[in-house]
């Protein structure tokens, strides 16, 4: 896993140019817009997360996904888990990501983590940390930042605008502690 | 306009479709993301140590670029703002959302991701970007798993569907601009910040402050539909062009009383005060309709030909939502019914002989219609002010047996 990929530095220049962060804004927002426009709500991503979820669950012991109420609810609303337009949106997150990181040379199989931080292994693990913290989270404020912050917050809904400040709070009140991670 | 695939009413092949254009959308989020760099934890955590503010620059654009265009959109009557926004956002729970944002802020800085920008990193190859959607997935199923406890957390604070521009009373174009100008002036600020933090660390600020065109471009392409919504504010088809809230249409009580009389089917009264007190009292033809149960009456949904006309016991001071959606004219009956009483229920006195031909008109007026609403002898017409009182001679008396 620690594999190093020897890089030149033109490559590496190549590789992290990105959009401008403005020009990336607004392409972002017309995509949001024409969410809204042609199927009615925004943009979504925690949401399929759950129903993968659900459905892996409900695979392996369906008795139990019977018997767990959230569980349950998502079997009831559809006639198979995954059908289900987030779920689909994701599918083509996963695709739309894949073909820009191809198209602008930044795919491949790496590990990225901060200057300071060695051990691959580590980063993995609070990976999986952060993403179980964000799965409960995005429960509790019925989506993450593309369905809540994002499309909620285009649409001026109050609870976006508090989920928004409060993710931006949360991240700037434990950056602090995990800064050996990044800085 | 309406959706043109809204998801909840979908059926068979069309649903098919619209899941083919859920995909499209998320292939282009998903492609923009990646492009503006959030396929990295680097890049995304750089945003908690003030480095290099690109995530909040790329968010803010896009929900300023979306919600110009939606708010646009709706001055210019192609689409009904608040029934899409009503389909697409989630209720507010005030104390929930702000746990969860705390919590998803810790994942964020913790993982190097958040969800969405977790998928596009595992798009690319990268095993964090793998390993924090899985922790998604997990997260989510701990939830569900432990909702007994953790959906104590659920659901607090619930304000129902909530909108910036209702809790503050301003037309949706003018919070629009203001949010707009407040995106910039934190833009030009936040790269303030960047060239700073740089400056300190003595290393060079990130690429995009550098780079003033693609600036200069978003800033005035944003300013300027800013200031287009804005406008659609004149415009007599905008919504937010009909009478806020604050400024309520009122209906005199002689003016609502000749209708009544004269055209009574151009007219829906709904007496808004407690059902015992209307069905007591009201104006001829009033609905007796409790503030409360105003909702009920699907007002929204009603053909709206007649004119809706409010009664409370005084002047009702705020339209109720429920009565806002009405299509025709929606008024408010000045005074209240305690004006009608005064107005309409009790004797005119009549006017001093001297008073103006309008003003005996007035008169003549009110009490047809006292007699009318209290079924009383019409109070005497008014003295002929033209006409000089003159005695008659009177007879002389005596005489005769006569």
């Amino acid at each position: 896993m620690d594999r190093q990929q020897i890089v030149t530095p033109a490559a590496t220049a190549r590789a992290l140019k990105f959009w401008n962060p403005y020009l990336a804004g607004v392409a972002l927002g017309l995509v949001l817009l024409a969410a809204f426009l042609v199927t009615g709500s925004g943009l979504g991503a925690s949401g399929a997360a759950n129903r993968m979820g659900a459905a892996a669950v409900n695979a392996v012991a369906p008795a139990h996904a019977d018997a767990t109420p959230q569980l349950a609810k998502l079997k009831a609303s559809s006639h198979s888990i995954l059908d289900d337009r987030l779920v689909f949106m994701v599918l083509g997150v996963v695709l739309g990501g894949a073909v820009a990181a191809y198209t602008a040379g930044r795919m491949g199989r790496k590990v990225i983590k901060g200057p300071r931080m060695k051990s691959s292994r580590t980063r993995l693990v609070l990976a999986l940390t952060g993403g179980v913290i964000m799965g409960v989270a995005a429960r509790l404020s019925l989506g993450c930042t593309s369905g809540q912050a994002l499309s909620g917050g285009a649409l001026l809904s109050v609870g976006s605008w508090i989920f928004m400040f409060s993710v931006f709070g949360g991240g700037y009140g434990m950056a602090y502690f995990v800064r050996r991670q990044w800085t | 306009m309406s959706a043109i695939f809204p998801f909840t009413s979908l059926s068979g092949d069309q649903r098919e479709l619209g899941l083919v254009v859920a995909v499209l959308l998320g292939f282009a989020f998903g492609f923009v993301l990646e492009r503006a760099g959030f396929g990295r934890a680097d890049k995304l955590a750089a945003q908690f140590y003030l480095r290099d503010l690109t995530v909040f620059k790329v968010m803010f654009s896009a929900i300023v670029t979306a919600m110009l265009g939606v708010v646009l959109a709706s001055g210019l009557g192609l689409v009904d703002l608040k029934p899409l926004s009503e389909g697409a956002v989630s209720t507010t729970y005030v104390w929930s959302m702000m746990i969860g944002g705390v919590l998803l802020g810790v994942g964020f800085i913790i993982s190097g991701y958040c969800p969405g920008t977790s998928a596009v990193s595992a798009a690319s190859g990268n095993l964090d970007g793998v390993f924090t959607f899985v922790g998604v997935i997990l997260g989510s199923m701990v939830y569900a798993e432990a909702y007994p406890v953790l959906g104590k957390l659920y659901g607090l604070g619930d304000q129902g569907q909530l909108f910036l521009y209702d809790v503050l009373k301003v037309p949706a174009p003018v919070l629009a601009i203001a949010v707009t100008l407040m995106a910039l002036g934190m833009f030009v600020g936040g790269e303030k910040l960047e060239k700073l933090m740089a400056r300190r660390r003595g290393a060079e600020a990130p690429v995009a402050v550098t780079e003033r065109r693609p600036r200069r471009l978003a800033f005035s392409v944003l300013g300027a539909t800013g200031l287009v919504t804005l406008a659609t504010l004149a415009l007599p088809t905008s919504p937010a062009a009909a009478p806020s809230p604050a400024a309520v249409a009122s209906i005199g009580q002689e003016r609502l009383a000749r209708r009544v009389l004269d055209e009574p089917w151009t007219l829906r009264i709904l007496d808004v005060r407690a059902r015992k007190t209307c069905e007591a009292s009201r104006i001829p033809g009033a609905e007796c309709a409790p503030l409360a149960t105003v909702g009920e009456l699907g007002l929204p949904y009603a053909a709206g030909e007649r004119d809706l006309v409010l009664v409370a016991s005084n002047t009702l001071a705020k339209v109720p939502d429920a009565a806002r959606g009405y299509h025709g004219n929606v008024y408010v009956l000045k005074g209240g019914f305690s004006g009608w009483r005064d107005y309409a229920l009790k004797r005119p006195t009549p006017p001093a002989a001297t008073a103006s031909a309008a003003e005996k008109e007035a008169y003549m007026f009110r009490s047809a219609l006292n007699s009318a609403m209290t079924g009383r002898k019409p109070p005497p017409p008014p003295a002929a002010g033209a006409v000089k009182y003159v005695p008659r001679p009177k007879k002389k008396k005596g005489g005769g047996c006569g």
